[in-house]
């Protein structure tokens, strides 16, 4: 039942009539509605483990009360890393144990030890990652007393669990989200028509954009060998395209539909791609969970190492973006992905870029740092999306071989690509218009103008309902984190 | 040691940091309104204050800051457990 799905309308459909026309009145009435939806909505995947979200929640609210409520710093620091142990120890257990595992047996390998050491059989919980990450800034924030602790247990438990923002984020703070909960929502026509807009511009990147580059990039991907270097190039523009569009493109659905419902969610991507270097780039991208680790990951990092100037800040990024890249799962692929994004820092810090601000950028330097940014992106992509890192190692010798100047070969066809590329230029040009706005089409170039918006909506509609026929498979990418 | 005179140092201890001094330096300034001022230079700016005043805080005290009058009220009270 992704968002994307008829599934999804249905109960949307369902669930959307009750929320304003039966319950609108009451707020205790909404918020019981809303967790029970949100229930309903993760249950379809798997109401095994929607066990596990109850019993979390529960845990890191009792946690929460008793930590406003300790005399003493020892018992706040109690209640502190118990709720901490149980919400990470969830995630590590879920989505590390594996690869911890298998890493101690190779390297006990390595000194001709082999021990006898087994594996288990994990099913990774759909959004495990997310609401975890939601629990522990929820106790932390509790505990340096930056929000009060939730004494409504059902507005708490809707915190963990909204639906909309359950698989895959935007991985919501409390201070934002609880105090929402506390108040009646009201319906809003301004407010429904911008969430449909959203809607329909996270639509379209990812049934029209996404959904167009998987099929070109999986094939690349998957047989590399077979391919020269030229379309190796393509294949990995368009998939951080396809990353992007995919990603983004859920994030807008998400707010969208939470603003249908009266809610106000941070932004997740403010145009990643007209970053002009990398540390922009990072405050563009998965905004919730970079601020998130910058909040409880790098502050108190470089908190620490302070003392060492420049070299403690540098140590700090790259720790904090090994962590960044192993949250996306247990493969030695995302944590040197991480740690590349890290080390790329280094000369920002170095040549003081981070701190002195010059306003004054000429239009070249602007499209320089902003091609530049994307090229380094898209090459450390292809170890995100490689399985090993044999394969991107491979796939990178076989992209800057003798090949990359060849006519690329395409198997899909030179027409699909021109499309594909065409729609892509159609974002791009959409979003640099837009670049000021919350969201692509928000404000849009043709604002003035109804009849042109009017058109241009409808021929986002038509290309959706289009596309919607090409390529039924693809699931969202996040999903899978 | 004063709020003016304290305010006046940290505001110096900005201009250097930041390279510029485009924010209107008073007790209601937040890190928002200063160019510059963002989660990667705020350490190296909360180091140099640690050094300048010779004082040192805790993570927790840094937590609760909202604006320049709260890190006006940390410093004063760090001076005066001196």
């Amino acid at each position: 039942m992704t968002f994307n799905s008829i599934e999804f309308l249905a109960f949307f459909l369902s669930f959307y009539l009750l929320y304003w026309q039966i319950v609108g009145k009451s707020l205790k009435m909404q918020n019981a509605l809303l967790l029970l939806g949100s229930y309903l909505f993760y249950a379809w995947f798997s109401w095994k483990f929607l066990a596990l979200i109850i019993i979390s929640s529960a845990f890191s609210y009792c946690c929460g009360l008793s930590i406003s409520k300790a005399e003493n710093e020892k018992r706040k620091s109690f209640f502190l890393y118990l709720a901490i142990f149980q919400s990470l120890g969830l995630l590590l257990f879920f989505k590390y144990f594996n690869f911890f595992i298998t890493a101690v047996a190779d390297l006990l390998a390595t000194i001709n030890l082999n021990p006898n050491i087994h594996t288990l059989k994990i099913i990774l919980p759909l959004g495990i990652s997310f609401y975890t990450f939601r629990l522990i800034s929820y106790i932390l924030d509790v505990y340096n007393e930056k929000i009060d602790a939730a004494n409504d247990w059902v507005a708490f438990f809707n915190y963990v669990a909204f639906f909309p923002c359950l698989l895959a984020g935007p991985i919501d703070r409390a201070d934002n989200f609880i105090p929402q909960l506390e108040k009646k929502r009201q319906f809003s026509y301004a407010q429904t028509v911008d969430g449909f807009r959203q809607i329909l511009w996270g639509l379209f990147k990812k049934i029209v954009i996404a959904d167009s580059c998987a099929p070109i990039t999986n094939q690349l991907f998957d047989h590399y060998q077979d391919y020269p270097g030229s379309s190796l190039l393509i294949g990995a523009f368009l998939y951080i395209i396809q990353i992007y569009a995919d990603f983004s493109g859920y994030s807008d659905m998400a707010i969208g539909i939470a603003k249908l419902l009266g809610f106000n969610i941070p932004k997740n991507f403010n145009y990643p791609f007209f970053a002009q270097n990398i540390a922009e780039f990072w405050k563009r991208w998965h905004i919730s969970l970079t601020s998130w680790m910058t909040e409880y990951v790098y502050t108190p990092l470089s908190f620490i190492f302070r003392s060492s100037g420049k070299k403690g800040v540098m140590l700090s990024i790259i720790i904090n973006f090994v962590l960044v890249g192993l949250w996306h799962g247990s493969n030695w692929t995302f944590i040197i992905f991480g740690l590349l994004h890290g080390l790329y820092f280094i000369p920002l810090i170095l040549n003081g870029t981070l701190t002195k601000r010059n306003k004054t950028t000429s239009n070249l330097k602007m499209w320089f740092g902003i091609f530049s940014t994307f090229a380094i992106v898209m090459l450390t992509a292809v170890i995100f999306r490689c399985e090993s890192i044999s394969m991107a190692f491979e796939y990178y010798t076989h992209m800057f071989s003798k090949s990359l100047i060849s006519k690329p070969l395409i198997t899909t066809g030179y027409v699909v690509l021109m499309i594909t590329l065409l729609y892509i230029t159609l974002m791009f040009v959409t979003e640099w218009f837009g670049k000021n706005e919350n969201y692509g089409i928000a404000g849009t170039f043709i604002k003035k103008s109804r009849a042109l918006r009017w058109s241009f909506y409808m021929f986002l509609v038509i290309s959706i309902y289009y596309f919607s026929f090409v390529d039924k498979t693809q699931l969202f990418m996040y999903l899978q984190f | 040691m004063n709020r003016a005179e304290i305010l006046e140092k940290i505001g110096t201890i900005l201009n250097s940091v930041l390279g510029h001094s485009n924010f209107e330096l008073n007790e209601e300034l937040t890190a928002k309104d200063a160019d510059g001022w963002d989660s990667l230079t705020h350490m190296i700016i909360i180091t140099e204050i640690e050094s300048a005043f010779g004082v040192k805080f805790k993570l927790k005290d840094l937590n609760k800051l909202q604006n320049m009058g709260n890190l006006i009220d940390l410093v004063s009270g760090k001076l005066s457990e001196k």
